[in-house]
């Protein structure tokens, strides 16, 4: 075989090798750790480290945005909001993995003043360095061309397009129009405009939205749930203490794996499965290796 | 040059007053501890009108009776030491170029402006808000300027945006402390903002005149320190114009019409005193109250402030259709007539609502609710957890809530409009209404019906329906209603049925 030969054959090797799907190389099972404890700070790290620790996802000098719940005017105990010390846990993780900047940011449904403060999880990071925990301004949106099967496009948040990781840190609890609200319907707190609109086809239009923005780590705050009146919630009798947090990289299938705290499977939660049926991950908790961590 | 004590004192309070204008504002606290009402507190005519409309008596208002009682003892030290507005109208009137004195002015009107109001009151009527010095000072800056300010320095922030980007973080710090300290939270404009310029700048051109003007010839406020004033025991020394300087009818800013100091209108800054060449001038307590002739406002103002009153409290009563529907007032407030009786519309409310809600009534409450704040549904809803617009009131119009009673307080109650709600009029899932509501087990609620849509596809249907014992009419529910055009949801006033 002369030289010319080998280049066209290893040419055309590389170019078979693209065409070929890469799920039928090596088809990675989606893993899912589930952490269990009082300590909730304790908790949220050895789920992170389950799965190979922050170092993982956070590079030296990245910019990454942890995005909580923040969107109501409730107290953490409500169970309304991310709890802050699960917040603080993994911002405190991305720093020490390097991180440059942490922005923190959610686009509240009460005042946003009344949100930040009450959700405790400004005072929880007040004391961080190179921590950002603002407002969302109307300038920092932009239209984003999402082609999806319901938004064609969408204003959502520059700080969550440009950051170099994204974790999205929902806290599990009741929702009557999408059953749940987890990991995918967080998501709606990047975006802007007039959020209304979309819930005519919530799970058409969350799905568009987390197949453009890609959550690079899932940690869904499960120290509490609340399992009625969601999700704005307000009565302790709603809330339930679970003491679990469960994280993932693949999104569908840490949010179907939370679904299983409300007594629910994961086919019953519309959102999960259309995320599920757009390939945005694994809803079968069969094909899902679940680890204690 | 030195600074006179009273000068200072205006200083000091000017300061504070617009210091508490900027903290009557959410601090992250759910209480105010120190707010802007206290000067409407300290307010003569504020606290006497609410005396003779209510007809009741507020320990919130003790501080404007001890005004009344200092003022017979000092005089019209309230003018010349600590109204806001006496000083910004000093510290402008210099770069006023001064023609001759409005002769319409002169004499009687100031009593005649002050009866109505007084027997207007005592007919059920507070007009005093209208026309009190600080309540236009306050609507100027609440409704006017600071909007304004507001408006200007965001739109700046936003443009360096444009130009710098993402680096615009950078100065962040800087803005932030702006924004923390000292600028609206956000940039709301008000209706009747043209007409609480109007009202100030009026005041100021009036400077074009005299010095003083407004406070020596026309404030309700003035007038009433002044008829308590005249019976003070400081007396000026000489009490005419010296024969041979007549300067103090120049250095006086509002008591040397005539060759006589005028008692009502002095307004105790001493300048005659200070200034004096000769040294003469002394304010000496005394109880004689001289022999020098002092108008007298006499009988005929008396008489014809009370037809005057009479006629305007019933003039300006409007009863509008709004009033009975959708004249939403702020949480705690049960009845109508009763609201404006107290009422300022010192415009403090609306400045501290957290979600703007609240604006000023142009005329859906009548003439007479000028300026009283309306909740506004759609521009805004009442927070849930939120109970500050009863904290700043000076005069507990808005009642004065613990928190966990303001979050039962009834405002109105919602009622969908089948014909635009989308499950209804459209067949489409929505609840946005349901998912905001506060209240913890869900004033709005839904039944799920099996529908054909009307493309012909089978759907499970979330239909949203309102539990009336519950709503408390927040108005969360029609401010998030997506619906671009008319909400689908609105809320309207509970009346009391009249027997």
């Amino acid at each position: 075989m002369n030289r010319r030969d080998f280049l066209k054959l290893s040419g055309l090797f590389i170019s078979m090798h693209q065409l070929l799907p890469k799920s039928l190389w090596a088809k990675e099972t989606p893993v899912v750790a589930v952490a269990e404890g009082q300590d909730y700070g304790a908790i949220t790290r050895s789920a992170v480290n389950a799965l190979g620790g922050m170092g993982r996802f956070v590079k030296a000098g990245d910019t990454v945005a942890v995005k909580p719940n923040m969107g109501w005017d409730r107290r953490p105990e409500q169970a309304a909001t991310t709890h802050p010390a699960v917040v603080r846990a993994i911002v405190e993780e991305c720093l020490r993995a390097g991180a440059k900047r942490v922005k923190v940011f959610d686009n509240p449904c009460n005042d946003m003043r009344r949100s930040y403060e009450n959700s405790g999880i400004p005072a929880a990071l007040k004391d961080l360095k190179n921590v950002d925990v603002r407002y969302m301004e109307e300038e920092r949106y932009k239209k984003v061309n999402l082609k999806g099967t319901f938004l064609k496009e969408w204003e959502l948040y520059s700080d969550a397009l440009t950051a170099d990781v994204f974790i999205n840190v929902p806290i599990a609890k009741h929702h009557s129009l999408t059953t749940l609200t987890l990991g995918l319907k967080n998501m709606m707190g990047i975006m802007g405009g007039d959020r209304g609109f979309i819930h005519r086809q919530i799970e058409d239009a969350l799905a568009d939205v987390n197949s453009v923005v890609k959550s690079h780590l899932v940690v869904i705050d499960a120290t509490r749930i609340l399992t009625a009146h969601g999700p704005t919630g307000g009565s302790l009798r709603d809330v339930k203490i679970v003491n679990k947090v469960i994280a993932s990289t693949d999104i569908v299938a840490a949010d179907a794996c939370a679904t299983g705290l409300f007594g629910l499977k994961p086919q019953e939660v519309p959102i999960t499965v259309t995320a599920y049926k757009r390939g945005l991950g694994e809803m079968n908790l069969d094909k899902v290796k679940i680890i204690k961590a | 040059m030195k600074i006179s004590l009273s000068r200072i004192f205006q200083f000091f309070f000017l300061a504070l007053f617009l210091f508490l204008f900027v903290t009557t504002d959410y601090r992250g606290k759910d209480e105010i501890s120190v707010a802007l009402n206290s000067f409407f507190r300290a307010d003569a005519l504020v606290v006497t009108s609410y005396l003779l409309s209510a007809k009741t008596f507020t320990l919130l208002l003790l501080p404007g009776l001890l005004v009344l009682f200092f003022s017979l003892i000092l005089g019209r030290f309230f003018c010349g030491w600590i109204c806001p507005l006496g000083t910004v109208i000093d510290l402008v009137t210099k770069r006023i170029k001064k023609g001759r004195p409005l002769a319409f002015l002169k004499g009687r009107i100031k009593y005649y402006l002050l009866f109505t109001i007084l027997f207007a009151a005592l007919f059920n009527m507070n007009l005093s808000g209208l026309l009190d010095p600080m309540a236009i000072l306050v609507r100027f800056l609440t409704f006017s300027l600071y909007p304004l300010i507001g408006f200007l320095a965001r739109e700046g922030w936003v443009g360096l945006y444009r130009i710098l980007g993402d680096s615009r973080d950078y100065l962040d710090p800087g803005y932030s402390f702006l924004k923390t300290y000292l600028l609206p939270f956000r940039a709301t404009f008000y209706p009747l903002a043209f007409l609480s310029l109007v009202f100030f700048a009026a005041v100021l051109v009036l400077e074009r005149y005299e010095r003083r003007n407004w406070c020596r010839n026309l404030c309700p406020l003035g007038t009433l320190l002044g008829l308590l004033g005249r019976f003070s025991l400081f007396r000026r020394l000489p009490a005419r114009l010296c024969a041979d300087c007549g300067d103090c009818r120049t250095l006086c800013p509002t008591s040397f019409d005539e060759e006589v100091l005028q008692k009502p209108d002095c307004i105790l800054c001493l300048d005659c005193q200070r200034k004096c060449t000769f040294q003469r001038v002394r304010f000496r307590p005394s109880l004689k109250t001289g022999k020098e002739p002092l108008f007298s406002p006499g009988r005929r103002v008396f008489v014809t402030g009370v037809v005057s009153g009479l006629f305007a409290s019933r003039i300006f009563t409007v009863v509008s259709s709004e009033r009975a529907t959708r004249l939403l007032r702020p949480p705690g407030v049960e009845d109508e007539e009763e609201f404006l009786q107290r009422c300022v519309r010192c415009g403090e409310c609306m400045k501290v609502c957290l979600k703007n809600a609240l604006y000023p009534a142009s005329l859906q409450a009548g003439l007479y609710g000028l300026y009283s704040p309306v909740l506004h549904p759609r521009l805004g809803y009442c927070e849930y957890n939120c109970s500050l617009c009863g904290q700043v009131c000076p005069t507990g119009a808005i009642p004065r809530l613990p928190l966990e009673v303001k979050k039962k307080a009834v405002i109105g109650l919602a009622i969908f409009d089948k014909n635009q709600c989308l499950p209804y009029a459209k067949k489409m899932n929505c609840m946005v209404c349901e998912e905001h509501c506060p209240i913890p087990d869900k004033a709005i609620r839904f039944e799920s019906v099996e529908e054909v849509d009307y493309s012909g596809k089978r759907i499970t249907l979330k239909r949203p329906y309102v539990v009336d014992k519950l709503c408390i009419g927040c108005g969360i529910c029609e401010y998030v209603c997506p619906l671009e055009e008319k909400a689908g949801i609105e809320v309207f006033k509970k009346t009391k049925k009249r027997r």
